[in-house]
């Protein structure tokens, strides 16, 4: 007994329980769920078989229903501008202001510091704020390119079809944004002074030591930050809830959005599920990309 | 011989601090110069400013007879050896060496083989392939002095190149540098806290403190004619003793203000009754009698034996060190007379703590 309580205390009994404790959690909480989700979606499930825990198998039909919905296309677009379009934007502006506030000026870290605001914002807020920004009649974004003699007349930008989505994907950049800006605040603290001195003494130009040192040196920061700009992006669901509510006529619906529609408005949650385990792949591709550039900083 | 780097008046200032004050010095083509002193001196800040890694606030730089005050490091044409090496972690050996030339875009090959060239200098050829972090410190400190010569720059700046390497490295990479120096006949300026280091790898050392030159000149001159009390003590080690005294009646002597109140002869003529600092260089006491004339006695109050030499440690206030041979018999407690021939007596004056020598 003794013995068992000794390995347990100081052998590698406690390590392997530690490790039960987290696997079963991951398991319970997260594992179960996702393999759960995976099998609904090769059943038929509706609002009435809703109470049970098992449902009749249907094969690949959820699979079949879902591609040949006319939306699907629409919406698999949708995803791949919102989701690209997002991540590019976040990351230029992010980083364009990651460098600029890397400049020491006096309050720089503090106004850094500012711009989380935005970020630690709930989505559903920052959805109602936008809303007022893009408002047709009386909204500020319009007023602006108005003064600025860019329209002539209002944008319609939460129910105009050409403009909705973009409506959305502007909210997102701006909600975005901060959090690209202080991944790669970090990268480029990270990197020595006398790399820069070095490479100014060898003859590098700003630009020059920008394109040698600065980017190769952030290269798993950016890859970090770039795949974690899609995985965030994938999950925005506060935000197209709050402006467009996917409309109008599905013109900006995206898969997460979608997802939920089939499974919360449709009650389909067959179809709900397919789209999910769908958009499960590309995460876990995403996510593989992540692990293995933080794997890499860790050896620089 | 034509001055490579020629600075006049430098001033430099942060904010309300005097960083750099009155700094003239003129370095000549090919010559080894070492700037030195305590920490905070301004020596890194003197070596950052040639670099133009530093603006200075007033006052002349010319390079190969160029005034490059306001030009950028990169427009300057030289190298410089960082404490921390600086490779850039990103590039292997062989891209290292050759980032100068690529950003000034010769081609590939060409570049390829003058990396060869240079490992072969500073026996690297079998590491071109490695990344930094591959490498241990002695080659990472290689590396870094190859990516300095393969530029053939109008001078080398090292700061303080050899402090993060062990003891036995170091004295190796000393007589490395100073070697590599003589056959590309370069211009170099080295900074270092060292003063071991000034001694015996330059041509001409530069003593700093506070920003300001206390002196200069060549390495031994430094050594036999220390212009103040700071050089004195700052050059040669174990540090030279300094013991409070009053010139003779005569003077041509000196008393010194110990227990014993024992008289020196010295060999120069000076003011008589006169408040001074008298220097005994440790290496210069000899150990004899206590009775014997012209000596003081002293009375031992620890002893270091390190096999080739001996440090004693006087009881007396202020305590006197003595260098002798390793093998001296002389114990704990025992008194000894200790005497000085009267040219290596240094004098300062105990206001301005000037040598007297002139």
């Amino acid at each position: 007994m003794s013995r068992l309580l000794r390995s347990l205390r100081d052998g590698i009994g406690f390590d392997t329980l530690l490790i039960i404790l987290a696997l079963s959690y991951l398991f319970v909480f997260a594992g179960l769920p996702l393999l759960y989700n995976v099998i609904i979606s090769f059943q038929r499930v509706d609002v009435f078989s809703l109470g049970t825990l098992w449902h009749p198998f249907v094969g690949l039909e959820n699979y079949e229903r879902v591609f040949s919905d006319p939306l699907a296309r629409r919406v698999l677009i949708n995803t791949l501008i919102f989701t690209l379009g997002s991540v590019a934007l976040q990351f230029t502006l992010g980083f364009a202001a990651a460098l600029f506030f890397h400049q020491r000026f006096p309050g720089a870290t503090w106004f850094r510091g500012l711009f989380l605001a935005g970020w630690i914002m709930p989505g559903l807020v920052v959805g109602v704020l936008w809303n007022w920004l893009l408002s047709g009649d009386f909204g500020v974004i319009n007023h602006v390119l108005r003064s600025m003699g860019l329209i002539e007349s209002a944008i319609f930008w939460r129910s105009d079809t050409a403009w909705s989505l973009y409506a959305v994907m502007m909210a997102n950049v701006w909600y975005g944004m901060p959090f690209n800006m202080i991944l790669l605040s970090v990268g480029l603290a990270a990197i020595p002074d006398d790399l820069y001195e070095a490479a100014e003494l060898d003859g590098a130009n700003a630009w020059q030591r920008f394109w040698t040192i600065t980017l190769p040196m952030m290269r798993s920061t950016i890859g970090a930050v770039l795949a974690l700009g899609v995985i965030f992006t994938l999950q925005q669901f506060d935000l197209f809830a709050a402006i467009t509510q996917g409309g109008p006529a599905g013109s900006s619906t995206v898969a997460q959005y979608w997802s939920w529609e089939l499974s919360f408005r449709e009650f389909d949650f067959g179809r709900g599920a397919v789209i999910s385990v769908l958009m499960i792949i590309v995460v876990l591709f995403v996510s593989l990309i992540y692990v293995r550039s933080t794997r890499a900083e860790t050896r620089l | 011989m034509t001055a490579q780097i020629e600075i006049t008046d430098v001033q430099k200032h942060y904010g309300n601090f005097h960083a750099l004050r009155d700094i003239t010095l003129s370095i000549p083509k090919g010559q080894f110069v070492a700037l030195v002193g305590p920490s905070g001196c301004g020596k890194s800040t003197l070596l950052r400013s040639i670099a133009g890694l530093e603006t200075i606030s007033g006052g002349t730089m010319r390079i190969a007879g160029e005034v490059v005050n306001d030009m950028p490091p990169r427009k300057r044409d030289l190298a410089m050896v960082f404490q921390s090496y600086a490779l850039y972690p990103h590039m292997n050996v062989r891209d290292n060496l050759t980032y100068a030339l690529r950003l000034k875009r010769v081609p590939k090959s060409e570049r390829y083989a003058k990396a060869d060239e240079v490992a072969k200098v500073i026996g690297l050829e079998a590491l071109l392939d490695r990344y930094p972090r591959e490498l241990s410190g002695g080659q990472r400190q290689r590396v870094a002095m190859g990516r300095a010569i393969i530029r053939e720059p109008k001078a080398f700046l090292f700061d303080e190149p050899l402090s993060n390497l062990d003891a036995a490295l170091r004295v190796k990479m000393r007589k490395e540098v100073r070697a590599l120096h003589d056959r590309i006949g370069a211009t170099s300026v080295y900074v270092t806290h060292d003063q071991i280091e000034a001694m015996t790898m330059a041509d001409h050392v530069v003593v700093l403190r506070a920003g300001v030159i206390e002196q200069q000149g060549a390495p031994l001159y430094l050594y036999e004619r220390p212009a103040n009390q700071f050089v004195a003590g700052f050059i040669g080690s174990p540090a030279m003793n300094f013991v409070p005294a009053f010139t003779g009646a005569d003077g041509r002597s000196v008393t010194l203000e110990m227990t014993t109140q024992a008289c020196l002869p010295i060999d120069l003529q000076v003011a008589s009754d006169r408040p001074v600092t008298v220097g005994l260089r440790p290496e210069h006491l000899e150990i004899c009698a206590p009775d014997t004339d012209g000596a003081f006695p002293v009375t031992i109050g620890a002893i270091e034996r390190t096999g080739s030499s001996c440090y004693l440690f006087s009881e007396e206030a202020p305590e006197i060190i003595i260098v002798t041979d390793g093998a001296t018999p002389v114990k704990q407690g025992e008194v000894i007379g200790l005497r000085i021939r009267p040219e290596r007596v240094h004098l300062f004056d105990r206001e301005s703590t000037l040598s007297l020598r002139g």
